[in-house]
């Protein structure tokens, strides 16, 4: 970077050696004077601001825990290309880095709340309906978790519903409760001693469903999280 | 040749932000090739290799392997082809259990689940292309009835999933978790 001379007028043309950085010269082809120091603040300034720009925007996509290929029913996300060899470069980076191993497709898939039906976060004080219908599966399960995914401590020292001990209405479709105390019917425990900053997942594993097996994903009918009640 | 101050800050912006996007991509990169702790690495704490090694049961603050299923008790086997060809047998009392083979980076190369295992056991045999070529020339009996997985990976490892229907079955799932083989054929 060069400073810039003012474009003041001319007093008179010289073209003596003495003063031969003369201003008036038009800006681009004014000789040019090297100033070491400038150019290496300016330089230092562009690799530290893009160092930082760079680190910061990989570390948020990482930490956001949400890879690029997701696919989002309702306030469900599944990642069907996780842990294969066409995962994006996002999701090897955060199932490696959390040493995270995946359902495989023969095995079942896992789909993932973060918000409830009306988009609003998930929020362990606050007591949640889910209702309505899962896809065909042999087997599923809800687990709750906090925000980072690991698993928290509840009254019932239970964190988990599975489909074969369920209580259903006659038509199949189900309610559950989710909140930190004791429900009747369907009861999912939430944390027994939560503050809202630590965050909420609901993680529905469905086991040997067709949808893991190369049916279509889109169109499937899954469960709605609706907020009750919060404090 | 001088440029001008605005030029200039112009193409600093752009150098910024190429070199960002730069960095940006060796960091997402760079990540899988530096882990400190893979799935196949912490899998080794749970046994030896070649055999499958019950892992403690999903519970708050003891998660042997994050996002695992708390309502399934899991068996992890680590294998190295180059001791040979990997032969998995189990035969579990439940209603649904799953098993996936994973590479040392944790990329799934099979899965399966017992309806798709076709049988109430899992046999299941794990080669390379040249150790099947081996066999093939003096085949074992039940080759027949095995699952053949033929990969060019050396190092891998297997997880088996048991879902437990009701506490009363969990010690029956964990006895024939614990049962279950990965080792040599023959």
């Amino acid at each position: 970077m060069t400073g810039s001379g003012s474009p003041g007028q001319p007093a008179e043309i010289r073209y003596g050696e003495a003063d031969w950085h003369v201003q008036d010269l038009p800006l681009a082809i004014r000789p040019h004077k090297t100033r070491p120091f400038r150019t290496l603040v300016f330089l230092s300034i562009i690799v530290g601001f893009a160092s930082l720009l760079g680190i910061s925007s990989a570390y948020v996509m990482i930490e956001r825990e949400q890879p690029l290929n997701a696919v989002t029913i309702g306030p469900w996300q599944a990642y069907p290309k996780a842990g294969t060899a066409e995962a994006d470069p996002y999701s090897v980076a955060i199932y490696t880095r959390g040493a995270v191993v995946p359902l495989a497709s023969g095995e079942g898939l896992a789909l993932v709340a973060r918000q409830d039906s009306a988009g609003h976060l998930l929020d362990p004080t606050c007591v949640y309906r889910i209702s309505g219908q899962t896809p065909a599966a042999r087997l599923w399960t809800l687990t709750v978790t906090d925000g980072d995914g690991h698993l928290v401590q509840t009254l019932p020292g239970r964190v988990y519903l599975d489909s074969q001990s369920l209580l259903r209405n006659q038509d199949g479709s189900f309610e559950i409760s989710v909140a930190n105390n004791p429900h009747s019917g369907n009861w999912l425990p939430l944390a027994a001693a939560a503050n809202a900053s630590d965050g909420l997942r609901i993680v529905l594993r469905l086991y040997d469903a067709p949808v893991t097996t190369g049916a279509a994903l889109d169109g499937i009918q899954l469960p709605t999280i609706e907020r009750q009640a919060c404090p | 040749m001088t440029l001008s101050p605005r030029f200039s800050m112009t193409l600093g912006a752009f150098a910024t932000v190429f070199l960002a996007v730069i960095i940006h991509v060796l960091v997402v990169f760079g990540i899988p090739l530096n882990v400190q702790h893979s799935a196949y690495d912490n899998i080794a704490e749970y046994g030896p290799d070649r055999q499958f090694n019950l892992l403690p049961d999903v519970r708050p603050q003891q998660e042997a392997l994050p996002d695992l299923d708390p309502s399934m008790k899991h068996a992890a086997c680590r294998f190295q082809l180059v001791d040979g060809p990997v032969l998995f047998d189990a035969g579990i009392p439940t209603s649904f259990w799953s098993i996936g083979l994973f590479n040392s980076a944790g990329e799934t190369l099979y899965s399966l689940n017992n309806r798709t295992a076709g049988a109430d056991r899992l046999s299941m045999l794990v080669l390379t292309p040249s150790q099947l070529s081996i066999l093939r020339e003096n085949p074992p009996e039940n080759l027949e009835n095995l699952i053949v997985i033929e990969t060019d990976e050396i190092s891998g490892f297997a997880l088996l999933r048991a879902h437990v229907p009701h506490p009363s079955k969990a010690n029956a799932v964990d006895v024939a978790l614990k049962s279950a083989t990965c080792g040599t054929i023959g």
